[in-house]
């Protein structure tokens, strides 16, 4: 009888643990990964083809379906980069508002890394905790664009709408008591900074339990230790870009060596790995968390202190304000203007990258002097990392390679895009 | 020293108990879910839900077909046709919007200068036939009506910020 | 900022005389169009040269120029019946409409339709640029890999060749990466309609998956318009003034 060498086993695209729709063709000796080939593209949309035919506003709520756990930060890469050929410069209370967003955003997507994580490697709990805290960031998300998730909320020149000065309040139910009712509502009482800043008191201490049920784990750290080790020269020659760099012990992070908005004037670390293991990666992520509460609690204390404009007063690229519109002539000619034509950016191209939770997502706009791109690329981090997923996972066993999907925090739809 | 801890630590199991007493303190604690639909998440004024017409108070139409939704409309889920009526103003006769290509923008609301077409608090809502999707002008005013109150309430409220 | 911008271009003139055939600084971001015979040379000395230190390749572009600079609406002088500004709608510049709905074809082969666009980052410097290089022949458009230098161009250049169809010689692997398997047609082109060619369906009777010519129409709410606006004039003026 020949000895069978290797067989080959799909997996994915309906797996739970393929985050999304990836199909890995996996060639296999025995336990042990050959060589790994990751189909993608099951989730194209042909984003950049669309927004080759729309205004340049138009595509903004595309932007959120991209990395659909990291919203605002991909707004936020699209939005500069059109700023960028403007040359537009936001309010300084709008940058505030988008760099609050932005940490509360990256909050959102390590939270859900986390708990898909350590779902994955076999750790029920942590998932759970982390998705009820991911529902008050969805609140925060929820008070100031009126959804949950795709949000659509920047716009060239500032922001949509200032922060509300309400929070929205559960409504009493049978199912629940006037006292417990209050409960609920306490952190709800003031404004919406109000509810940030106990969010931002409270969440150090959910982290630490996060960190008890896994840090120290003997089972967690036997999945993760040693596993998918990346050395730094290797992270930069496959691309990487945000933790999986750092992780690798590079220092690197957009916000402090290229600071967009107004990174250079907020104080916060840039946390290191020294192995390159999927640990290291946990470890960095997690430290990052703590590092966006020290940012969101800056940027609130200076937003509460610093009322002002959130968009830019130039009605030729935002609306002006309902009340103007109908009272003045002019500003109705502008706001018919502004949302049947749009604006016209001048020739020229531009990149413009923010720090994603994920890694480097950046926005590359050509322009022919048009009122729609005439063509819009958008770097995706997880690209470059899933590219590197049959280098990392060669060697490891199965199981090892839902570890490496984990630590990759990949997400299809900007991917596929 | 450090390594007779860390014997110690690891044959008594400390990190696994510890994670226990974390997630036997959490059986006790209040719990977090919130019981749909007896009891719903909060949701603001700013809320991009279904679709809805307004009316005047004198129970005309608010649509004026200046079909600027229809234009700034990523998706392309609105179509209108429109003529002028008996009195000389100009209505719509179509107002269609397809809640398969609707992506919840919230641009129609926006950039609408009359306060038309607003989006509601309504999030659940299905469809049995093919074609139940696109929803009319009528099923729009009437969803206006029912809901105008809070339409009200809530335009009212974010005002300030708009 | 700025001034390190000009900086590296000064550098890379030198390091690289003659063989950047075309070098600007725009909104602060330094680009260089490169010939593709002088593509590979050039990207090594740019990773390899100390003053340069591009160790990371960030993303590479397919950009097709085909259709740059068309529009459908006359901006320039007020029409005499005061409507009419629509200019030909079928114009690649639109949709990208083929076949049935009557593009004009793209015929002429200018040698700067196809381009590949690559950003670079020093993580050592701190310093990014793009380079550029348009492909010789747009029926055949062809350029060298450059996974030898960069490992992470591999999904990128295999990403170029799905969406506009640039042959990368040397790649080892160069298959369709995001469309579907057994797709026709690369998808970016200008002369690609947006619908698409084809739909598919579950035959019931048949029992399996059938591929049908489209059946939605195209629309355009939005026509596509180009204004020299006057709003930019001074930061324009500023722009050329830096380059003089």
């Amino acid at each position: 009888m020949p000895e069978i060498s290797s067989y080959t086993v799909n997996f994915g695209p309906q797996h739970p643990a393929a985050h999304g729709v990836l199909r890995l063709v996996l060639e296999m000796d025995g336990e042990v990964v050959r060589r790994v080939d990751p189909h993608i593209g099951l989730l194209h949309r042909a984003t950049e083809k669309l927004a080759e035919t729309k205004p340049f506003n138009q595509s903004i709520g595309y932007m959120d379906r991209l990395d659909y756990v990291s919203m605002m930060c991909n707004e936020h890469a699209y939005v500069l980069a059109i700023e960028k050929l403007l040359g537009l410069e936001p309010p300084l209370r709008a940058q505030y508002i988008r760099v609050l967003f932005d940490e509360l955003t990256r909050i959102l997507n390590h939270l859900l890394w986390l708990g898909a994580h350590a779902l994955d490697v076999g750790a029920m709990t942590v998932f759970l905790y982390c998705f009820a805290k991911r529902e008050d960031l969805m609140d925060c998300y929820e008070a100031v664009s009126g959804t949950r998730m795709h949000a659509t909320y920047y716009r060239p020149g500032g922001v949509y709408r200032d922060l509300p000065m309400r929070m929205p309040h559960y409504q009493p139910s049978p199912k629940r008591s006037q006292k417990d009712l209050e409960r609920l509502n306490r952190a709800r009482q003031g404004s919406m900074l109000d509810y940030i800043e106990h969010f931002a008191a409270e969440f150090p201490h959910c982290i630490d339990e996060y960190e008890t049920l896994l840090t120290d784990n003997r089972i967690w750290k036997q999945r993760l230790v040693d596993v998918a080790v990346v050395d730094p020269e290797r992270a930069l020659q496959l691309g990487f870009t945000g933790p999986m760099l750092r992780g690798s012990g590079v220092e690197w992070d957009l916000r402090k060596k290229q600071p967009y908005a107004v990174y250079d004037q907020l104080a916060f670390d840039i946390p290191v790995g020294t192995n390159g293991d999927c640990y290291d990666r946990y470890l960095v992520r997690v430290e990052e968390m703590r590092q966006s509460v020290r940012l969101i609690t800056q940027c609130v204390d200076w937003l509460r202190a610093n009322p002002g404009p959130v968009m830019v007063a130039d009605h030729k690229v935002a609306p002006p304000s309902r009340e103007e519109m109908k009272d003045d002539m002019e500003s109705l000619i502008h706001h018919f203007k502004l949302f049947t034509e749009g604006y016209c950016v001048p020739e020229g191209e531009a990149y413009a990258a923010v720090e994603a939770p994920k890694g480097e997502f950046g926005a590359y706009i050509v322009s022919d002097g048009a009122n729609k791109p005439y063509r819009l690329k958008l770097r995706a981090p997880g690209f470059a990392h899933l590219a590197a997923m049959d280098e990392m996972s060669r060697g490891h066993m199965l199981a090892d390679v839902v570890t490496i999907i984990g630590t990759l925090d990949v997400v299809f739809g900007e991917i596929d895009r | 020293m450090q390594a007779i801890r860390d014997l110690f630590n690891s044959f008594l199991l400390i990190e696994l108990l510890q994670g226990l007493r974390l997630t036997g303190r959490h059986l006790f604690t209040r719990k977090y879910t919130v019981e749909y639909p007896e009891e719903r998440a909060p949701q603001s004024p700013r809320f991009r839900g279904l679709h809805a017409l307004r009316r005047y108070p004198n129970g005309e139409e608010r649509c004026i077909a200046c079909k600027l939704c229809e234009a700034v409309c990523p998706a392309l889920a609105i179509t209108i046709e429109a003529e002028p009526r008996a009195d000389g103003t100009r209505r719509t006769t179509r107002y269609d919007i397809d809640l398969f290509k609707c992506i919840y923008c919230g641009f129609c609301e926006e950039s609408c200068p009359v306060d038309s077409i607003v989006e509601t608090r309504i999030y659940e809502y299905h469809f049995e036939r093919r074609g139940e999707n696109i929803i009319h002008k009528q099923e729009l005013l009437a969803l206006g009506d029912q809901y105008e109150q809070q339409l009200a309430k809530d335009r009212a409220a974010d005002a300030p910020y708009r | 900022m700025a001034v390190a911008v000009e900086q590296l271009a000064g550098h890379i003139e030198q390091a690289l005389d003659g063989r950047v055939s075309e070098s600007q600084i725009h909104c602060g971001e330094l680009t260089l169009v490169v010939k593709p015979a002088e593509l590979m040379p050039v990207m090594r000395v740019l990773r390899d040269n100390e003053a340069f230190r591009f160790d990371q390749l960030i993303d590479i572009t397919g950009v097709d120029y085909a259709a740059y600079g068309q529009d459908e609406w006359i901006t320039e002088q007020a029409s005499a019946t005061g409507f009419s500004r629509g200019v030909d709608g079928f114009t690649t510049g639109r949709l990208g409409l083929t076949g049935i709905y009557g593009v004009h074809e793209i015929k002429s082969n200018t040698g700067r339709r196809f381009a590949a666009v690559y950003h670079l980052l020093s993580v050592a410097l701190n310093q990014r640029v793009r380079v550029r290089a348009f492909c010789e022949d747009d029926n055949f458009p062809m350029l060298d890999s450059i996974t030898s230098i960069w490992s992470c161009a591999d999904w990128f250049e295999r990403e170029a060749f799905d969406l506009f169809g640039i042959i990368f010689d040397g790649h080892p692997d160069l298959r369709r990466i995001l469309t579907d398997y057994g797709f026709v047609g690369h998808p970016f082109r200008k002369d690609f309609p947006l619908i698409g060619n084809v739909e598919v369906r579950y035959d019931e009777d048949r029992q399996r998956v059938v591929y049908e010519p489209v059946s939605i129409a195209p629309r355009v709410l939005v026509p596509r318009v180009i204004r020299k606006d006057n709003r930019y004039a001074d930061w324009v003026s500023e722009e050329n003034r830096d380059d003089a």
